[in-house]
């Protein structure tokens, strides 16, 4: 410190250095935090609403889905946040049910067992008793527990006709390097229970056309899974510009994972039709092993431009011990117009398929016997999907925004293509389907 | 002339509502704010987006008045002030405030010192010629230096009988947030402004027609009625100044500029000197640092390699 004598002068000499760039630095890092006004939403004190409604169509009359969405989320003063959340499905329409399509025409019983259906010869068998309603909520909790730990915690429940779930999650949060790396730990546990309308298919039982032999076919009227996931992930702010995010989850199933709605046709060793037996064609339903282990790594990457744009790219791998491996890989680019803004979406997924994955069963692997678990649900088989959407939003004043997004979605399987009369149907249809959203927050 | 109205919370100190002049050549937004008039020019909207951008400039100036005046009770700054020697946590923005501030402690080699306010209680300028004694210096000193603050960020502890104040930066900071909100809201169109906030001055870029604006600023000289004009075409411009606020004694003019190191006012210093720089907050530090430099202020503003302009 220096103390000088008012006698001997005002001031001292001081040696004059250039600090002009050192201050300038300092100035800029000064303007690029954030001011706490610039996130208006997400105030202390304030409820913030979202309501969407989502149109799901695939095209030749099958599944339709109309989703209303309701969520409400409240910022407290001391940074905790409140999610609730409301989703309602309806869900018509029709879906496959695993049988090949056939030269001659094809009848199936109903997964009730009242009365069956018809598929003409050539078309792909689709189950079309399929309806559902679900009503879904969720509640989710998050807050600071000091300034480098957070917690969250939250509960699930959904339920259908025939379907509930129930679930409970959370989580901690560990920030380090004054925030600009973020460890996330999370540990999730579900129970889902099916009680179908004609009660559960046993393993690789033989589709039943009477009473009887519906019955034999029969396995008690409900069962259940649950799923535990454990995920751990990485937040890192590279720049001011670019936030990367890693992470890697584990989920374990455990219990009835069989789609009980699901079939397999049994193909004659000879001429590649349907196989017969007492009259009718043999068809089994499926099997899937009782257990199934996750394992997925998750990258994204988020890059701001200087304009305001956004790039968002994801990739993400999963492996699991039904022989599936998939990758996704995922763009957005969301461009600021004004108060508007416009976000193409790029989406490109690719699966291989299960080990117990078979378009259909032969003749003689029926015969046998030893078959423990097969499925021809095409999701499970090797397939593609691509994705094509935009999005658009328009910001409104006092922080209200609107958005619309439409997406294509195109998914090609492909598979062993049969013998004999097999070889002239299509066993591989494409899935297309339409989506549409509209949503306001406010 | 139109009056615009803002919600209670957008103005949380009952500013008088702004008002927009003007036509589609050039809006003139007017308001108050930090004891100054505020004015944003724009060029290139209609009635709408001008109103739209002063309430804009409005709301975030008032904002940052109200977060981080020493008037204003229950605010940080009061917090901090009052803290009784208690470690605070502050938020994310009043942390990077004290970060900038500490490096402009250590750069300005102590002249620049947020806990130098309490100097004001023994320097009253009131036009009189009473002088605090040495006594009274060192006693006030004592309370006085960023070395005595204990800031970890995000932690801040404050000795009691100390006090911060952002009042030395924090016009030439609303200037430059105002500028930031107001380029979020313009995004891509075709709209060139200036904020004016009492002579602390910056702009988008250059008017429409590629020509600098021309804004003229009140000068600190004696002749109150003599006006300043300052060319712009990027970055900002400021001004510090003795603002003609003194105390005379035996022929010495004290400004009302303080040293904290030595606890004494600065004397020998230009009336006022400006400059400029890409944003306020550097050229306003500048100057002020110039300032404090005393007679040497011309030497240290011509080493910085800036534009300046010093009124002696």
């Amino acid at each position: 410190m220096q103390l000088i004598s008012r006698k001997q002068g005002s001031t001292s000499i001081r040696k004059i250095k250039k600090i002009a760039p050192a201050l300038a630095a300092a100035s800029c890092s000064l303007l690029s935090v954030a001011s706490s006004d610039v996130l208006a939403r997400g105030e202390a004190g304030t409820w913030d609403f979202e309501v969407a409604s989502l149109f799901y169509s695939e095209a030749d009359d099958r599944v339709m889905a109309a989703e209303p969405v309701f969520s409400a989320t409240k910022t407290f003063e001391d940074g905790e946040v409140l999610n609730l959340k409301a989703v309602f499905d309806t869900l018509t329409g029709a879906s496959p049910n695993g049988a090949t399509p056939s030269a001659a025409p094809q009848t199936f019983t109903k997964p009730s067992g009242n009365g069956t259906y018809d598929i003409a010869a050539g078309d792909a068998p689709i189950d079309d008793t399929f309806q559902d309603t679900r009503v879904a909520l969720s509640a989710s909790w998050l807050a600071p527990i000091n300034r480098d730990w957070e917690y969250n915690a939250a509960f699930y429940g959904s339920k259908e006709y025939d379907y509930l779930s129930i679930g409970t999650s959370g989580g901690f949060k560990r920030y380090l390097n004054n925030k600009n790396t973020a460890l996330n730990f999370g540990l999730s546990f579900s129970f889902d229970n099916i009680e179908p309308e004609g009660d559960i298919a046993k393993p690789l039982a033989k589709m039943g056309f009477d009473d009887a032999s519906f019955d034999v076919s029969r396995d008690g009227s409900s069962d259940s899974k649950t799923i535990i996931d454990a995920l751990f992930g990485v937040t890192q702010v590279i720049n001011r510009n670019t936030i990367m995010q890693f992470n890697y989850s584990v989920s374990l199933s455990d219990g009835y994972l069989t789609d009980p709605f699901k079939i397999l046709s049994v193909i004659d060793d000879t001429t590649g039709g349907n196989f017969v037996e007492g009259g009718n064609n043999v068809y089994l339903y499926e099997a899937r092993p009782d257990s199934r282990m996750k394992h997925s790594l998750y990258w994204q990457t988020k890059y701001a431009l200087s304009n305001g744009d956004v790039i968002d790219g994801s990739y993400r791998f999963m492996l699991d011990d039904w022989g599936i491996n998939s990758h996704t890989f995922d763009f957005r680019y969301r461009w600021q117009l004004g108060s508007s803004y416009l976000e193409p979406h790029l989406r490109y997924y690719i699966q291989s398929e299960a080990d117990f994955y078979k378009p259909y069963i032969t003749e003689t692997e029926y015969l046998a016997g030893n078959l423990q678990e097969a499925t021809a649900d095409y999701r499970l088989g090797d397939l593609d999907g691509m994705t094509v959407g935009l999005k658009y939003g328009h910001k409104l004043d006092n922080d209200t925004e609107f958005n619309m997004r439409v997406e294509y979605y195109l998914q090609t399987s492909s598979g062993d293509d049969g013998f004999g009369l097999l070889k002239d149907q299509d066993l591989y249809p494409d899935t297309k389907a339409l989506i549409f959203q509209v949503g306001y927050s406010f | 002339m139109a009056n615009l109205t803002l919600s209670p919370e957008d103005n949380p100190s009952q500013h008088p509502t702004p008002t927009l002049s003007g036509n589609s050549q050039l809006w003139i937004g007017s308001f108050q704010a930090m004891a100054s008039d505020c004015e944003i020019l724009m060029e290139g909207c209609n009635e709408n987006i001008a109103s739209k951008l002063l309430r804009v400039a409005a709301k975030e100036t008032w904002r940052i008045e109200h977060k981080f005046s020493r008037y204003v009770a229950g605010n940080i700054i009061d917090q901090i002030n009052t803290s009784q020697g208690q470690t605070l946590e502050v938020d994310a923005e009043t942390a990077s405030l004290l970060n900038f501030a500490e490096q402009c402690y250590q750069l300005s080699e102590g002249l620049f010192d947020i806990s130098s306010g309490v100097l004001r209680k023994i320097w009253q300028f009131d036009g009189s010629n009473q002088i605090p004694n040495s006594t009274q210096i060192q006693e006030v000193l004592k309370k006085v230096g960023w070395d005595k603050v204990d800031w970890k960020p995000p932690l801040l502890t404050l000795k009691t009988d100390m006090q911060l104040d952002f009042g030395g930066l924090g016009k030439e900071y609303a200037v430059d947030r105002a500028v930031l909100a107001l380029c979020t809201e313009i995004k891509n169109q075709k709209t060139s402004f200036v904020v004016n906030f009492g002579g602390d001055l910056a702009c988008s870029g250059p008017r429409l027609n590629g020509t600098p604006w021309t804004i003229g600023v009140e000068s600190s000289e004696r002749d109150a009625s003599s006006v300043a004009t300052v060319s712009l075409s990027q970055g900002a411009v400021a001004t510090s100044g003795d603002s003609r606020r003194y105390l005379l004694k035996n022929g010495t003019r004290y400004s009302h500029i303080l040293n904290p190191l030595t606890g004494e006012s600065i004397v020998d210093a230009p009336h006022a000197i400006s400059v400029a720089a890409p944003n306020c907050m550097q050229a306003g530090m500048l100057s002020t640092f110039a300032m404090l430099h005393g007679v040497q202020a011309e030497e240290f503003i011509e080493a910085q390699g800036l534009q300046y302009w010093v009124q002696r």
